[in-house]
């Protein structure tokens, strides 16, 4: 008899098929759109410098600016999207280019502490360490009241550790579980590829989420 | 008086003129389409001198690239996008805001925001005074430039 598709194997092929939407729509704006409006902004430029008439050409030289900000906007979602360096560079350094991002942000200073040699992963690993970091993250700024937060990244000859601390104010896990879906989510995608992920958290002292990865 | 001192004084006033949590300054950098908060008044950390917006992202880009004002009633609901694409408002805990442009040399520059930890909206005569002082800001803003 057929074998029926396991509920982990559903979950794990929807959510890399958003994955892999995700990094096609981010190439397709770097590549395809900014590609495209680069060659327009140049050819606007072009334009600019051969009109002669005064209004004609500040008219000219407000669209190339237009242009400018529209082509840098496209490349940041881009980069938002699915940042190139998790493909190119591996996790820590995306990791690394993510939280200057977050703390220009949100205003929360995140303070990085690595040990141990960073170990090249998959590329769903490396995809779904990054987004559980990035929800991490995103809560901290949503909900812990907090201008600072601790990263650690820990790299054992067989696993992986990341631990993302806080000391803001702390929520019930009890209640934070049943009123939000991304906690569920987060443990959900460690869990798919292999990993473990673990919540504590106190009132008035903060939360610790802490993602294991072994090597197998 | 420098213009730095008559901009936070600015600020302050209005702090104190209508019943409002908090009042912040954004401009557009002098290079560049990003957006920065550089004073604030009734701020519960210093979240806001480290935020940097782009241009038509968050309260204070969409200010400057519409040029209009904006209102925001018992935030994170009813609002467009989501709730992380509005820092200010998650960095200062506000449920209620109203910024409107500061413009330099014709074009929106700058947004000035008012907002309450309440959601309690600010009424139409405040909303003046609001208004009013960022037409005076308006004037102070060019050493920024």
């Amino acid at each position: 008899m057929e074998r029926q598709p396991v509920k982990n194997d559903i979950s794990s092929y929807i959510i890399q098929s958003q994955e892999e939407e995700i990094k096609r729509i981010a190439l397709e704006l770097h590549e395809g759109v900014g590609q495209t409006l680069y060659s327009l902004y140049t050819g606007m430029q072009f334009i600019g410098n051969a009109v002669e008439q005064v209004e004609m050409k500040g008219y000219v030289s407000d669209m190339a600016e237009l242009l400018e900000k529209t082509i840098q906007e496209i490349r940041l979602l881009a980069v938002e999207l699915h940042p190139p360096t998790l493909t190119t560079l591996g996790l820590l350094p995306a990791m690394k280019s993510y939280l200057k991002l977050y703390t220009s942000t949100y205003g929360i200073e995140v303070e990085l502490e690595t040990s141990g040699k960073e170990i090249p992963l998959e590329e769903r690993q490396r995809i779904t360490l990054f987004r559980v970091c990035q929800e991490a993250l995103a809560n901290i700024a949503r909900y812990a009241d907090t201008v600072k937060a601790e990263m650690t990244f820990a790299w054992q000859f067989d696993h992986l550790s990341i631990i993302i601390k806080d000391n803001g104010k702390g929520f019930n896990i009890d209640k934070g579980w049943h009123q939000s879906t991304g906690l569920a989510a987060m443990k959900e995608r460690m869990h798919l590829i292999g990993g473990e992920w673990h919540l504590s958290s106190k009132i008035g002292e903060g939360t610790v989420v802490e993602l294991y990865l072994p090597f197998i | 008086m420098n213009q730095s001192f008559e901009i936070a004084h600015t600020c302050e006033s209005i702090l104190s003129k209508i019943a409002t949590d908090f009042v912040g300054l954004a401009l557009q950098n002098r290079e560049g389409p990003d957006v920065r908060w550089h004073y604030a008044a009734g701020n519960s950390n210093d979240k806001y001198k480290k935020i940097t917006v782009r241009y038509g992202k968050g309260i204070a880009g969409k200010v400057i690239s519409t040029g209009s004002p904006i209102t925001i009633n018992n935030f994170p609901e009813n609002i467009h996008g989501k709730a992380l694409e509005y820092p200010i408002m998650l960095a200062e805990k506000l449920l209620y805001a109203f910024a409107v442009p500061i413009f330099y040399k014709g074009a929106p520059k700058g947004v000035l925001l008012v907002g309450r930890r309440t959601n309690t909206p600010i009424n139409k005569e405040e909303q003046n005074i609001v208004r009013q002082a960022a037409i005076t800001l308006e004037g102070m803003i060019s050493s920024l430039f």
